[in-house]
């Protein structure tokens, strides 16, 4: 099964529609579940729900193969931390998809460094969705606790001068 | 209110927008166990989660589109710098951390800022507004370290 899933907080019909239509045209063969978000289009060729909550969430997400989805930082992160392949398209401003465009720059980030596939536009969906399944992505690890750490550093510095 | 001459342990005002910058922003919290924290934030279902952690406040989100909510959020973050008068305030943003960072600094606290990791290709504009006087000033991607003299870059919390 492969997980579609775009947030909530303003609509993706493009990316929605691209993905129905993929399946409409046999690109994609496998079951495939949508969160799809605000999205006045109905998808006909997969069953989908507007938003879930994170126990549902994150059983479609256990059970899924892939997920292919927006580039928000949330959706990266946890496909990523889960292991799984992931393919996202960027929303954009021009479209009224996002208010600016730090999807399409954080996906290019993550896809430079080989952790992510990423399709810019709707034609490129269909070669990406081929290539999904057999992606070897390069493993990423975040490092919260360095960037603590420097703070940390910064923070008795300080309490050392007041004392 | 403690006047800071009394005080054993840095107070640290953690000043963030709900959602992602939150999130980002409480990855951090191995570094200020030492110390008293207090909070400001967007959400009052969020500010009630935050409770056990110290004093919190709530200001209202606001951006640059929005001018009347910034000035309500400017007179309440400075109350709240002035009677709480922070040691340290440690934010990721939005508009409202980049307002406690100025007020802080105007009653004389340090000022941290992590960028979001959302922001790839040059800091956030709170970001660049906090620049000229922020004490440590983190992105979360070296090229924009390399960009920036001031910003350093110690790794992405998410």
């Amino acid at each position: 099964m492969i997980f579609l899933t775009v947030g909530t907080q303003y609509p993706f019909e493009r990316l929605v529609r691209a993905v129905d239509e993929a399946v409409a045209s046999g690109v994609i063969e496998e079951e495939i579940f949508g969160q799809i978000g605000p999205c006045p289009y109905k998808p006909q060729n997969f069953d989908f729900t507007h938003s879930l909550d994170s126990v549902r969430f994150d059983n479609y997400l256990a059970q899924s193969q892939a997920v292919v989805g927006h580039a928000g930082v949330g959706t990266i992160t946890m496909a990523l931390n889960n292991n799984k392949n992931l393919l996202v398209m960027p929303r954009l401003a021009e479209h009224g998809e996002h208010v600016n465009d730090h999807q399409l720059g954080l996906a290019r980030k993550f896809e430079q460094a080989g952790h992510i596939l990423v399709a810019y536009e709707c034609s490129q969906l269909p070669e990406k969705l081929a290539l999904l399944h057999s992606f070897e992505p390069t493993p990423r690890q975040s490092n919260p606790h360095d960037v603590a750490a420097r703070v940390g550093s910064f923070l008795s510095q300080l309490q050392a001068k007041n004392l | 209110m403690t006047m800071k001459s009394k005080r054993k342990e840095l107070r640290i005002c953690l000043a963030a927008s709900a959602g992602g910058h939150l999130t980002q922003l409480l990855k951090l919290n191995d570094s200020w166990q030492d110390y008293e924290t207090i909070y400001v934030t967007s959400s009052k279902i969020v500010a009630a989660k935050l409770q056990k952690g110290g004093r919190v406040y709530t200001v209202a989100d606001c951006n640059r589109k929005r001018p009347l909510k910034v000035i309500k959020a400017f007179m309440k973050c400075f109350k709240v710098a002035y009677s709480e008068r922070p040691d340290v305030v440690i934010s990721t943003g939005a508009a409202p951390g980049l307002l406690m960072c100025f007020f802080g600094k105007l009653f004389g606290a340090k000022v941290i800022w992590l960028d979001s990791i959302t922001n790839t290709e040059r800091l956030s504009l709170s970001g660049r507004m906090v620049r000229p006087l922020a004490d440590l000033l983190l992105t979360q991607w070296p090229e924009l370290a390399e960009k920036y003299s001031k910003a350093e870059y110690a790794g992405q919390v998410v």
